[in-house]
């Protein structure tokens, strides 16, 4: 008896894996002809899937409008989204399969550092073209024979821009707050040695987010008279932070990241609570066009610089696989023709279906997205970023600098 | 297409592994380890940084399961006194300090850029057909570990041991030294999760603190409980079915219509929590229960040896 219940029990197991494996290999051969697949591996469950939703809504659009445009050789693009489930491990499961079973020309949004080193040397190994919004600087160090493209500026380049920005603000002492993530103790080193270098002093204290106060590390940070307060978090720690602050009394500057002072962090405290804090925000150039049209397009009132990334780590792929009309689609043509059309002598086209006609027919064309010029170094890293700096004042982000 | 299904072999590999470690110290010893995700850590970092040192890889791969057990071993002989609930919550802290340790040591680790480039064996040498070796030489390592501990399972030690998961009490009264047979279920236990880590690190080149977080170890309860806790043949059951389902849920989830991409991911672990409320529900002793073990002593021992062969791979006392 016992035996029969197993057999059954195995028999239904069998039964719905057989039905799972049928119905996906139909679907991966009914679908071998036409489209070009561009595969997205994006945070969508877990501890870092904050920008997740919008991520692959604004893939969405750059697909829709590649398609709208006529496609890439003729052949329209489809995104392939996998959940990297804010894990590594999940994370190299997700990539075979974009690799093995979609054939995948390019993997773009990869998030966390730790999934993108995961994920890289599938990547490269497979010739498949990893578009990422990473910031750890040892991913562009790995040898990956020119197959990735960052499009976030790295976190030494971030911190070194808070802390110049911070410096010429007129502060001497900083000091640092931040929650325990894998860039605390880099932000805390670098901009520490901004100051130091400027003939000031800096320190910090890691703190461990999801905490209701932050009253005694408000109280440690005071301890040390600074007249700017560096905040390193996320929007739900950095606001607890902010409102800890204010309670204390603290009169003097404050200067956080697009991650943890932005829109959502001025409807999250009361307006005084966050006034005169400033924001570094990684950006296009002033009043970008290609943002005003993409946030109109998620009818959005604005959008955070990852989900900017992620369009653009489709655009990009579109634009490139177009420039190359000979030989297959696949990573390699990416790899090769990316940088043709997003740097160089060519006419500055802020448009993805613009662009996309003039790749088309020959032209020349520097591709300008909503994330920013998207020029590249040697290494894959992006280059000439734009920075927005921003101050809230009465409860708006206001643009104080661009450079 | 097929190299995606001899790499989810491969990962079902290791997740086998790891579940024959937890039937083991669970399922025969009654030892709730929660922290089998922080032995895969130290198994994968002490094999990486062997290997970047320069050693070969099988004495990685020794050294990783040697150092797992010897920590495990440690661990349960600092917590002796606690039993279930509390040894789950001291396991599960275990396991993050691990990662902690892992994440704040920089200079042995690399924080949490993790290490990368670790070096695969013969993959220069093979090309092509390294994934199917790998897959191969996993599955066969699988097939030692499962041989070795249905012999020891069924021998003495095998008796004593599941006699202390159902009462310490009157297997110290039996004269079985409790403490030394919980040490070595758990030790056992951390030594192929150990093992499982270098496997894993090896495989894919890269490890991080962040690989080894508790959805690991979720996934290889769930897979132990499907399969049936207590049987050898149930934690590799088991694991085949746990990639199976973690892998064809994608396919089945982007097939439905009208979703977006964050329903298709939330109704993808949706369905994974779903199969440990229906296996729970519908037979809570897994896919293969366990058995009742004769005492040899009766007289129908003969019947019972004629049994003994043919049956599944542990029996069980009750």
């Amino acid at each position: 008896m016992s035996n029969l219940a197993r057999r059954t029990f195995l028999q239904a197991g069998l039964g719905v894996g057989g039905l799972m494996l049928s119905s996906s290999l139909s679907r991966s051969w009914a679908q071998q002809g036409d489209p070009i697949k561009i595969g997205l591996i994006i945070p969508l469950t877990g501890a870092t899937s904050q920008f997740g939703a919008t991520m692959a809504q604004a893939a969405k659009v750059a697909e829709t409008e590649i398609n709208a445009a006529g496609g890439v050789r003729g052949r329209p693009i489809q995104i392939v989204v996998e959940d990297d489930q804010s894990n590594p491990e999940a994370a190299v499961r997700a990539a075979h399969k974009l690799i093995d079973v979609d054939k995948v020309v390019a993997i773009g949004g990869s998030y966390a550092s730790a999934v993108t080193s995961a994920i890289a040397p599938l990547c490269w190994d497979g010739k498949t073209v990893l578009l990422t919004s990473s910031g750890a600087d040892s991913i562009t160090k790995l040898p990956h024979d020119g197959y990735i493209f960052r499009t976030s500026p790295t976190v030494t380049l971030q911190g070194t821009s808070v802390g110049k920005y911070a410096v010429e603000l007129g502060a001497k002492k900083m000091f640092f707050l931040g929650p325990q993530t894998p860039f605390a103790q880099s932000y805390i080193d670098i901009i520490s040695g901004i100051f130091k270098a400027a003939g000031g002093t800096g320190s910090g204290l890691v703190y461990e987010d999801k905490k209701s106060s932050y009253r005694s590390e408000v109280d440690q940070a005071l301890k040390e008279s600074p007249d700017v307060i560096v905040l390193g978090g996320y929007v739900p720690d950095t606001s607890v932070v902010l409102k800890d602050l204010y309670r204390a009394g603290y009169s003097g500057k404050k200067i956080g990241f697009s991650f943890g002072i932005n829109d959502a962090l001025t409807k999250a405290v009361p307006a005084e609570v966050s006034e005169g804090a400033y924001s570094l925000v990684p950006s296009a150039a002033e009043n970008s066009e290609a943002y005003k049209r993409l946030i109109s397009k998620m009818k959005r009132p604005s959008l955070d610089s990852y989900s900017c990334q992620v369009y653009d780590h489709v655009v990009l792929t579109s634009l490139a696989l177009a420039r190359a009309t000979s030989g297959q689609a696949n990573g390699t043509a990416v790899r090769d023709n990316l940088r043709a059309i997003s740097e160089g002598e060519g006419k500055r086209l802020d448009d993805a279906a613009e662009a996309l006609k003039a790749v088309v027919v020959g032209g020349q064309v520097n591709y300008d997205g909503p994330s920013g010029p998207l020029e590249f170094a040697d290494n894959g890293d992006v280059k000439g970023v734009f920075f927005r700096y921003e101050q809230i004042e009465g409860g708006k982000l206001v643009v104080r600098k661009v450079g | 297409m097929i190299s995606y299904l001899v790499f989810a072999g491969t990962i079902a590999g290791f997740y086998a592994l790891l579940s024959l470690g937890l039937v083991t110290a669970w399922g025969q010893g009654g030892l709730v380890n929660l922290g089998l995700v922080g032995f895969v850590g130290l198994g994968a970092y002490t094999s990486a940084l062997l290997s970047g040192a320069g050693f070969p890889i099988w004495i990685d791969w020794i050294a990783a399961a040697v150092v797992s057990a010897a920590v495990g071993v440690a661990l349960c002989f600092v917590v002796r006194n606690l039993r279930g609930d509390y040894l789950a919550i001291v396991t599960l802290g275990f396991a993050e300090i691990l990662r902690l340790a892992e994440t704040n040591e920089k200079w042995l680790t690399k924080g949490s850029d993790g290490i990368s480039g670790i070096v695969a064996p013969l993959k220069s040498d093979l090309g092509e057909s390294f994934p199917f070796f790998y897959l191969i030489m996993t599955w066969t390592l699988v097939g030692i570990v499962a041989f070795l501990l249905g012999c020891l399972l069924r021998s003495p030690f095998g008796r004593a041991l599941r006699a202390v998961r159902d009462d310490e009490q009157i297997a110290a009264v039996a004269g079985k030294s409790v403490l030394r047979l919980k040490l070595q279920a758990f030790g056992i236990g951390a030594a192929l999760s150990g093992l499982a880590g270098a496997l894993y690190a090896h495989f894919t080149s890269y490890i991080a603190p962040d690989v080894f977080i508790v959805q690991l170890t979720i996934y290889i309860f769930l897979a132990v409980t499907v399969g049936g806790q207590t049987r050898l043949a149930g934690a590799v059951v088991g694991s085949i079915a746990l990639v199976a389902l973690l892998e064809a849920s994608r396919f089945i989830a982007a097939a439905i219509p009208g979703l977006d991409a964050v329903q298709i991911a939330s109704l993808r672990e949706f369905a994974i929590a779903l199969t440990l409320i229906l296996v729970m529900q519908l037979r809570p002793e897994g896919a293969f229960r366990m058995t009742n073990e004769r005492s040899g002593l009766s007289a129908s021992r003969a019947a019972s040896e004629s049994c003994y062969g043919k049956r599944a791979i542990v029996d069980d006392a009750t």
